[in-house]
């Protein structure tokens, strides 16, 4: 069980993220309300908010999971509290060199930082870039270090065949894997891949900066690079939060817990195959890319949806339907939660036809699903689990009229801040503008109508922030 | 419009996700104490994962033979436009461009109903060659990359001007980077 220390440093984390989130979506809003022309920011201003919005988001909801699923691993194998503290540091060293070089240097590649880019900025310090490769490279070696960690802890206790379950593909396995296990490994070993790929693209990236034009990398691969690495990231960052799920939806609901079947095992060793595959379909537009990665990019999209949908949000039909169970904010925010999963993927999976992507590609309508499946889906995950964390010292479990209104701003918030980028896509808006050309000038209204419904969403959001902080500072500060 | 059906398809997926999970939950809400959930969940989850696989293959099949990369594959075009893209314009010209000195023609006129090849590619970060017609619908695109040269092929089906905007994020003036054709 969980130590007094482990304890403590979740509420960090848990107390950093949200603060982190907060600003994020600040930033967020006050990029709508450009695009809306309510207010008016330079490009450099709004792109280098940009980049700091999207990289402080998945870099908190990244390590939001990690933090969940290092708490729950305890219940199963020790985890390493020392590694736990140089993952807090890094990520805190990391987050302040990123910003520096993005509010101070102005740098303003994106989160992607697509290649060669961050060498043709105008308009940032020539110290930017550079600062801005190393913040990502301190970020990367303590989520590695993290990673590492955590999956060399579960294969001290299981074979690498146990922790990815295969026995239970065989009649009557002997030794059994809980879910949470296989799919905290399954995910970790994303999660390392897709580290892995961005070390090779940093030191690709450093060989150019450092060899005065006598070495020149080649665009397509460096692209092929970004996106394993964007793509799968920002597709792990669910899956740790599904692996909580799996571990926490019976138990807050006074029910059995979720045990692993072969059908469990299956989908889930599929998975890993699916989400290394899937990052294919970023690179559609690029005519050049070999054909048959192409076709593999939809495959792996389409045949993603299969394990999730047939086992995953199965299960969780399951575990509803008709069942009296002790509905608390934490399964509430989790079961919704997988209802935007759901709809982002839906979204998703009509982006990666490719047939459909020739019109949606860098639209807003890629910001409308991703967006789905985060502010509505991963995020309810997390906050979830720091609801449940931070009340399990107390017995309060029952849902207070106040929490029903707050998911109703929640929920009201985040589905108008949706449509509005839905309905832009539908539009042929451009993702990542500043402003709209005049033809397109509905994106500017819709960008507006965007920026109030995400100001609602933002009141859910401070609410949450309050009621958790509280509780998660008396544990910081409590003595036992 | 393909962008309108699109839409559509997922108001009407998104609606039928909500409804089930409506469904789902209320029943759970009503259900008494003694209530067993589910009647041969293995058998409902195998065919609910059954019926989605159909699906899916059903919508691979009737996609995939759409893809842009086929499109017109096996024709001869009746015009070649060579494109660069540089922060922050589009060069467009009907000879191939000298990287070193990038120049082009500022008025193209394409012909409707013919087989237009365009040849794409940046002289310096990525960009994006998006085509919007006269309503400002986007109809097609291809990714211009440094070091790489993408073919993108179009037949135009209405006279007018056509707007092309960048689609790919290539820095400060990303937003007003664009140019324009006319077809007749
Ligand atoms: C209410 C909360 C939020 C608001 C108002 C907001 C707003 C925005 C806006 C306006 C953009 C730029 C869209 C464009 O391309 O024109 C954006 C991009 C982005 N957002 Fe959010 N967002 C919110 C929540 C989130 C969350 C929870 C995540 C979690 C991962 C996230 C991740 C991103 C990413 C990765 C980008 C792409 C940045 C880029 O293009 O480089 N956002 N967001
Ligand atoms: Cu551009």
């Amino acid at each position: 069980m969980a130590s007094i220390k482990l304890n403590k440093i979740t509420s960090v984390w848990i107390i950093s993220v949200l603060l982190l989130f907060i600003v994020s979506i600040v930033l967020g809003i006050l990029m709508r309300l450009n695009q809306g022309e309510v207010i008016s920011q330079s490009p450099i201003t709004f792109y280098s908010n940009m980049t700091t919005h999207g990289l402080t988001m998945i870099g908190i909801w990244f390590v939001a999971g990690m933090a969940a699923v290092n708490y729950i691993m305890e219940r199963y194998v020790k985890t390493s509290y020392t590694v736990n503290v140089l993952a807090l540091v890094l990520t805190v060293i990391g987050i302040l060199m990123f910003w520096a070089s993005t509010f101070i240097g102005h740098f303003h590649s994106a989160w992607t930082f697509l290649y060669p880019l961050p060498f043709k900025e105008m308009g940032s310090e020539t110290w930017a870039t550079l600062m801005f490769l190393g913040s990502l490279t301190v970020l990367g070696i303590g989520w590695l270090i993290w990673s590492i960690s955590l999956m060399t802890q579960i294969l001290k206790k299981y074979s690498i065949p146990q922790a990815l379950a295969w026995q239970h593909l065989r009649k009557n396995p002997t030794v059994e894997t809980p879910p949470f296990i296989l799919i905290s490994m399954i995910t970790l070993i994303g999660v390392i891949a897709c580290l892995l790929a961005a070390v090779v693209l940093l030191v690709l990236f450093y060989a150019e900066y450092f060899s005065n034009g006598n070495f020149v990398n080649d665009a397509l691969l460096m692209k092929n690079l970004t996106y394993f690495f964007g793509h799968t990231i920002a597709n792990e960052m669910l899956y740790l939060g599904l692996a909580v799920i799996y571990e926490l939806f019976s138990e807050v609901s006074g029910r059995p817990k979720w045990k692993t079947t072969w059908y469990v095992a299956l989908a889930w060793n599929c998975t890993l195959v699916f989400i290394l595959t899937a990052f294919f379909h970023h690179l559609y537009m690029d005519f050049v890319q070999p054909q048959g990665f192409q076709i593999i990019g939809q495959l792996a999209s389409y045949f993603a949806s299969l394990p999730a949908a047939g086992v995953t949000v199965f299960s969780i039909f399951i575990a509803v339907y008709r069942t009296r169970i002790k509905w608390s904010l934490t399964n509430l925010l989790f079961f919704i939660g997988v209802i935007g999963w759901v709809i982002g993927g839906l979204a998703a999976v009509i982006d990666s036809t490719i047939s459909n992507n020739i019109v949606l590609h860098n639209t807003l309508w890629v910001p409308a699903h991703f967006h789905t499946y985060n502010a509505m889906g991963n995020v309810l995950f997390s906050l979830g689990f720091f609801y449940w964390f931070s009340i399990q010292f107390s017995d309060k479990t029952k849902v207070k009229k106040s929490t029903t209104l707050t998911l109703a701003l929640l929920l009201i918030g985040g589905i108008g801040f949706l449509l509005a980028f839905y309905i832009g896509g539908a539009e042929s808006i451009p993702r990542r503008y500043s402003i709209y050309p005049s033809e397109l000038s509905i994106g500017a209204s819709l960008a507006t109508i965007g920026a109030a419904f995400a100001s609602i969403y933002f009141i859910a959001i401070l609410i949450f922030f309050f009621n958790i902080s509280k509780r998660c500072l008396k544990i910081l500060f409590s003595s036992s | 419009m393909q962008q309108q059906s699109i839409f559509v398809l997922f108001l009407v997926l998104a609606g039928i996700a909500t409804i089930v999970f409506t469904y789902i939950f209320i029943s759970s809400k009503k259900a008494a104490a003694e209530e067993k959930g589910m009647s041969n969940p293995l058998k409902k989850r195998f065919w609910f994962s059954l019926i989605l696989f159909v699906i899916l293959c059903i919508f691979i099949t009737a996609t995939i033979p759409k893809s842009p990369y086929y499109l017109f594959a096996d024709e001869t075009p009746a015009r070649v436009i060579h494109v660069s893209a540089i922060q922050f314009q589009f060069i467009l010209s009907e000879k191939a461009i000298d990287p070193e000195n990038p120049s082009g023609e500022s008025h193209i006129e394409l012909p409707i109903n013919e087989l237009v090849e365009f040849r794409v590619t940046s002289l310096d970060v990525n960009h994006g060659f998006a085509l919007y017609d006269s309503s400002n619908r986007l109809i097609t695109q291809v990714q211009a990359m440094p070091g790489y040269v993408n073919r993108l092929r179009y037949k135009f089906k209405d006279p007018g001007e056509y707007k092309i905007l960048c689609l790919e994020y290539c820095g400060m003036a990303h937003q007003v980077m664009r140019s324009s054709f006319m077809v007749n």
